[in-house]
């Protein structure tokens, strides 16, 4: 379960304080909250620290976007030296799961344009079936998907929204110059993703 | 329904007690502007943030003057005067001396609240004053769009035994007389996060007169004292470094903490104050990285009503801590004074 909340103008430690009761819920997987400023953010860190759940802070304009979730572990475990996006951690590998591991923006070989459409359509028909897949992965050209121009941007949120875990290659997303287009919280690294492909039940390469 | 729970004081109150002061860097600012003031009776005036001003009258007699005054930090009108004004004298008690006279600074919004409350407040004050001994004489009031209370005190010393910043001497060991948390906890109870027990041990820290504190401490060899206020533990310790010349050894094991205020850190109930202040002293201080984030947000927990602190000399500090713990006072010898470069604190 994903809960929103709006704290916005709350004073401290409401933001906190309010978190904090949403997360002690144990049927919520994942929070984001809006908060004013630095300093909320600082706090929400040491609650997400406390309960050992993952945070990711974007900046918007004039507020920021936390975003706690539970489904992955702390970063330290993870990291690999060197890489700037390695932020992200390790799946907890008790939990397995459908894979897809997405490396290029194309459904197979062929006509450019026609292949992007083509994944489109697929990924389309893959949420629609219902079958809900334990993460999605992006690499090479495939971490395009998430691009604010590209027409799968929209069933990908779906899917996050469903509970799939949507993530992108760190060093492709810099490669192909996507960085501010995309969510620091989506971002693994390539550590991460093998133990995702090693932990999958099936794995899933369109 | 009681009128204090009716209108709820720190309602809307964006920062409680000496979390509400401006920040180190702020105030540094503003300071800068002010003309230097030179007198050979003016044994401390604004250099080295010292706790008040104090002005030689003859060999025998100084007076110390300050201020102090603050937003509501709870609810109860009649505790948060007593409160503020145990925090107002204090910084008499922090410079050795003894509150003579105090006037009332007194900010009420008359729309918003009954009169009930102001009474209540200025009631609550006045019993701070009273217990030390001091004349409360009058004051001043006017209409605002928040409570403000505090007060203006004077007090003497004689010029021999003033406690500044600026005495601590090498291998002088530190004694912290009152639990640090202070912000954390009235953060947390203003959350509901703190047992009605600790919210107990809060409050009655808060409210207690530092006075008795040093009366048992000058009969020991002190160097120098100051009481841990808005800037905290290590705002005011790297000022008294800094003003003695030398640097600081904290153990972070030996800290007097109120109950409960580490998990409520650790949660994330950390004041806004706090983050400031560890900005500012960012390049003073160098925490070990053995010592844990909840911890070190502690050392810059902005305390209201804090203890006093004094730099004592090794072979005395130890008695003075037991003389002290058994008057009831939570001290604890938690580092030293050193050589090395001027006000860094070291934490360890």
């Amino acid at each position: 379960m994903n809960e929103k909340l709006d704290l916005r103008g709350k004073l401290c430690p409401e933001p906190v304080i309010a978190t904090k009761k949403v997360l002690d819920k144990k049927e919520v997987e994942s929070i984001e909250a809006l908060v004013d400023d630095e300093i909320c953010v600082a706090n929400l860190e040491r609650l997400a620290r406390s309960q050992k759940v993952h945070i990711s802070v974007k900046k918007e304009s004039g507020f920021y976007a936390v975003s706690l979730s539970r489904n992955l572990q702390t970063q330290a475990d993870a990291n690999i030296a060197g890489l700037p996006e390695a932020g992200q951690g390790a799946p907890d590998n008790s939990k397995t799961g459908t894979v897809l591991f997405i490396t290029r923006e194309t459904l197979g070989e062929g006509d450019a344009e026609f292949g992007k459409t083509l994944l489109g359509v697929f990924l389309q028909s893959m949420y629609e079936s219902g079958h809900k897949p334990r993460a999605i992965l992006l690499s090479n050209s495939g971490v395009k998907l998430l691009s604010s121009s590209s027409s799968s941007k929209k069933v990908l949120e779906d899917f996050k929204a469903g509970g799939s875990e949507v993530l992108a290659c760190g060093l492709c997303v810099e490669f192909y110059g996507l960085k501010a287009e995309i969510a620091t919280e989506q971002i693994t690294n390539m550590f991460a993703i093998c133990e995702y492909l090693n932990a999958a039940d099936k794995l899933i390469q369109p | 329904m009681s009128p204090a729970e009716k209108h709820k004081l720190t309602a809307n109150i964006k920062a409680q007690g000496c979390a509400a002061k401006l920040s180190p860097l702020e105030l540094a600012q503003i300071v800068k502007s002010l003309p230097k003031v030179k007198s050979e009776n003016l044994l401390c005036g604004t250099d080295n943030f010292e706790d008040a001003a104090v002005y030689k009258f003859s060999d025998e007699l100084a007076i110390v003057s300050t201020i102090d005054f603050f937003p509501p930090l709870i609810d109860d009108p009649y505790l948060y005067g007593r409160i503020a004004a145990v925090n107002a004298l204090s910084d008499v008690y922090a410079m050795g001396g003894k509150p003579l006279l105090a006037l009332n600074v007194f900010c009420f919004p008359s729309c918003d609240y009954p009169l009930t409350l102001a009474e209540e407040i200025i009631r609550g004050g006045a019993s701070a004053v009273d217990e030390a001994g001091c004349l409360l004489v009058g004051g001043h009031s006017i209409q605002a769009p928040e409570p403000i209370y505090g007060l203006s005190v004077i007090g003497t010393v004689s010029p021999q035994r003033i406690l500044t910043n600026a005495g601590a001497k090498e291998a002088d060991k530190i004694v912290l007389c009152k639990p640090l948390g202070m912000g954390v906890g009235l953060l947390s109870h203003k959350g509901g996060m703190l047992s009605e027990n600790t919210y107990k041990e809060l409050i009655s820290n808060l409210c207690r007169l530092n006075g008795p504190c040093l009366e048992i401490a000058l009969k020991y060899d002190l160097h120098a004292a100051t009481d841990i206020t808005g800037f905290g533990l290590i705002g005011h310790l790297h000022e008294m470094a800094k003003a003695s010349g030398l640097k600081v050894r904290l153990n972070s094991k030996e800290l007097p903490l109120l109950p409960e205020v580490l998990q409520c850190a650790e949660q994330g109930l950390v004041p806004a104050a706090a983050y400031a202040n560890r900005k500012a002293y960012s390049e003073i201080s160098r925490i070990d990285e053995s010592v844990d984030l909840a911890l070190s947000d502690l050392l810059f927990d902005p305390q209201t009503s804090g203890g006093l602190l004094f730099s004592v000399s090794a072979r005395e500090a130890f008695q003075l801590a037991e003389e002290l713990k058994q008057a009831e006072w939570p001290a604890k010898i938690i580092g030293d004074f050193l050589a090395g470069e001027s006000g860094l604190i070291e934490v360890f």
